[in-house]
């Protein structure tokens, strides 16, 4: 069936709390009202108050809370309701989840999952990709779908896993596309990457919104001859190297694309990693097109401004193919 | 204890009481009570003074020269109880005695922390829990692991840092756990954290149809963290079986009360919570005890969440670097004659005759006894190897199997079935 990319979410996670009476939600405004995004829309109903909870705005109490019913045998799935605002929980997430299963052996199967990302004028506070806060954590498995079908097998895969999973769903993805998605339980790999277009010229490594970002661009350059192969990490945490340097040493050219801000974004580890792997595999230098070192701007043409667009990667991937 | 059950419908503190001079214009008054065990209440107060030679110091005020209250009978210990939870104060200090001797011999690693004045609120706290209840304490309540069952060679072997510590070497002091036997939840060394991590404990529990007591402790300096407010928020809102103790030791670290917070007693937050607060002397096991059941109890029957201020003083330093030269010397005087310890001794002894005084003086060998054994082994564990710092970041497959602690949740059929969501208003 067609689905959105949030109702993609929507049905991965009620199927799982359908399969699973350890699953339940919590969150701001997710009964009743069905969350920001209706995430959660008609849960309450069909799952009843006690699996689908409102909790105060608190963010550090939601993630803390999760994580103590998590150590009873729970699958937590908490929502924020912007994934900015993970940030109020982060000394949670860094300090007590994270390190948990290493420093002590309690494992905490949770999920914290919600919306991020921009192209929407969300202004700086609700249009952050703030992934890398949590690539730099070890212990936490960080996840960003860019299709439907990815979208529900990895939020059910998350779900099932016996560690913390952080969540990113694009929020300009939730209604702007559709993909086929079985009808059959499945789940998509946790850590693996997907080869999303094939190619020979030179390599998009990317996720998440990024993805369509990199295969509009592929349109275009198709018609000069430029023949992109592009690879959807799925997973940033952990990485899934061999995918990285495998799609490099075939192209030997590779892009790096990704939305949030440049220093100390995750183009800068992958750029590690092709460096280690396939050093020589390389034809030219390795390429970074990435959000700009600020704060998500509110204006539209500021945020136009700020935010990878189509013809950086069709200016970039020209260039680079010359090299 | 804080509440009585007839007033809790309009408000977990107290009454609401009518006004009732002209039925024209009665007015609703909220009435709250935050019930003082205390037999004493010490008037000290602690400020900056600047002096003569211009450095500025802490200086203390009040009746220093009170004289020492007795111990408050117990409305539920029996005498054997009443000796055991002694008994485990006294493992508590000679261990702790142990630690400042492993330290001066070169063998911890880092620093030592200690509970000194504070083992009848480790104690007495944890003694009140059942098994299946959960706990999670803080650096100065050593004592409470002893109480839940674990041996002292544990928290040694995690100071020096030991291949067979809990932690097998990643880290220190009391920071471990332990979900399957003992329900203990690890520490952090950020302040107030654990708070909400007990109450989602609850929360879990009372998933799978059961309703347990969660205890944690927070001092009178972590108390200031966000995370408290938003951790016995959510356990209040959630009416879950949190059992709260704010050590008010008096000194966070360097930092008096005085100027960590404004109310008089921390217990009066109760209020703002909508919970019941209780003050209780620190140095009381017997107080301390009293009104810890009485929280477990209200925990088992599902009727939420309970604050107890214990009050007392911390009569050692943050840690073992520390000598505390800021605390004004009366200070340490007036709390030394309320020692926990030599308070509970003489009230077993002298005031009870629960003990003999050749029973205590067996006794305390026994415990010094055990000390020294444990002590032993703790020494005698290697260090880790240096790879051993490796894997064990995630939960792998196979690794552990987790399930329903107590029992499969509860399912509730609701009304409707799947069907596809409508877009929010804004995204139509």
């Amino acid at each position: 069936m067609q689905l959105t990319y949030l109702e993609a979410i929507r049905q991965g996670i009620w199927e799982e709390m359908d399969r699973d009476p350890s699953v339940f939600c919590l969150g701001e405004d997710i009964g009743i009202y069905g969350g920001a995004f209706k995430v959660t829309d008609g849960f309450i109903d069909r799952f009843g108050p006690e699996r689908v909870i409102d909790t105060p705005i608190a963010e550090s109490a939601i993630v803390g809370a999760a994580f103590g019913a998590s150590l009873t045998g729970m699958r937590p799935v908490a929502e924020f309701q912007f994934m900015d605002f993970i940030g109020c929980a982060f000394n949670q997430i860094s300090n007590m989840v994270a390190k948990t299963h290493y420093l002590w052996g309690a494992p905490a199967p949770l999920v914290l999952r919600g919306p991020s990302g921009g192209y929407v004028h969300g202004g700086p506070f609700h249009s952050q990709n703030p992934e890398m806060w949590f690539v730099h954590n070890p212990g936490l498995k960080v996840i960003c779908p860019a299709t439907p079908y990815d979208a529900k097998g990895l939020i059910k895969a998350a779900i099932r896993d016996n560690n913390p999973c952080i969540f990113f769903e694009h929020k300009y993805l939730y209604r702007r596309i559709k993909g086929e998605v079985p009808a059959d339980d499945y789940v998509v790999p946790i850590g693996k990457a997907n080869i999303v277009r094939e190619g020979r010229d030179l390599s998009i490594v990317t996720y998440a919104a990024m993805v369509h970002t990199a295969l509009e661009a592929a349109e275009i350059l198709a018609k000069e001859n430029i023949d992109l192969e592009i690879l959807d990490l799925r997973t940033v945490s952990p990485l899934d190297r061999e995918a990285i340097a495998a799609t490099v040493k075939k192209t030997n050219k590779v892009i790096i694309l990704h939305e949030h801000s440049r220093t100390g974004g995750l183009a800068g580890e992958i750029a590690a990693i092709i460096n280690e792997e396939v050093f020589d595999d390389l034809d030219g230098p390795i390429v970074r097109i990435t959000g700009l070192d600020s704060a998500v701007p509110f204006s539209p043409p500021q945020e136009h401004h700020y935010l990878p667009k189509v013809e950086d990667v069709v200016r970039e991937s020209r260039r680079l193919k010359a090299y | 204890m804080a509440i009585k059950k007839k007033n809790s419908k309009h408000s977990p503190n107290g009454s609401r009481r009518h006004n009732g001079a002209s039925p024209a214009t009665t007015i609703d008054l909220r009435t709250y009570s935050i019930p003082d065990l205390r037999l004493e209440h010490p008037d000290l107060s602690v400020r900056q003074s600047t002096e003569k030679d211009g450095h500025v110091r802490y200086e203390v005020t009040g009746n220093l020269d009170a004289p020492v209250p007795p111990i408050r009978d117990s409305k539920y210990l029996s005498k054997q109880q009443c000796i055991e939870i002694y008994r485990y104060m006294l493992l508590n200090r000679k261990m702790e005695v142990a630690l400042e001797n492993l330290y001066k011999q070169g063998k911890v690693v880092g620093g030592v922390y200690f509970g000194l004045g504070q083992e009848a609120c480790s104690c007495a706290s944890a003694y009140a829990l059942d098994k299946d209840d959960w706990f999670a304490p803080m650096i100065r309540n050593q004592g409470s692991l002893l109480v839940r069952g674990f041996a002292a060679r544990d928290t040694m072997m995690q100071y020096m840092a030991k291949a067979d510590s809990p932690t097998r070497g990643r880290d220190g002091t009391s920071h471990f756990g332990d979900i399957e036997k003992r329900n203990m939840v690890s520490p952090i060394s950020m302040l107030g954290d654990l708070i909400p991590v007990l109450s989602g404990v609850a929360l879990g529990a009372r998933l799978q149809g059961r309703n347990v007591a969660v205890m944690t402790y927070i001092g009178d300096g972590g108390q200031s963290t966000g995370v408290t407010y938003e951790g016995i928020n959510f356990a209040a809102v959630q009416n879950l079986g949190l059992v709260l103790f704010i050590e008010s030791n008096l000194w966070a670290y360097s930092t008096p009360s005085e100027m960590q917070y404004r109310c008089k007693d921390l217990a009066e937050r109760a209020i703002g919570y909508g919970i019941p607060g209780v003050i209780v002397d620190g140095t009381d096991a017997c107080q301390v005890y009293d009104a810890a059941r009485e929280a477990v109890e209200r925990a088992h029957a599902g009727e939420g969440p309970t604050l107890i201020e214990a009050k007392m003083m911390r009569m050692k330093g943050h840690a073992i670097h520390d000598a505390a030269s800021y605390v004004p010397k009366p200070m340490f005087d007036f709390w030394k004659k309320r020692d926990p310890i030599a308070r509970f001794d003489n009230y077993l002894v002298k005031e009870k005759k629960w003990l003999s005084s050749k029973e205590n003086a067996e006794l305390i060998s026994e415990v010094e006894r055990i000390i020294e054994a444990e002590r032993e082994i703790a020494i005698n564990s290697p260090m880790p190897e240096p790879e051993s710092a490796e894997g064990g970041v995630y939960c792998e497959d196979g690794c552990h199997d987790i399930k329903p602690k107590y029992g499969t949740p509860k399912v509730k059929k609701g009304t409707g079935g799947y069907k596809e969501t409508e877009a929010a208003v804004h995204l139509k």
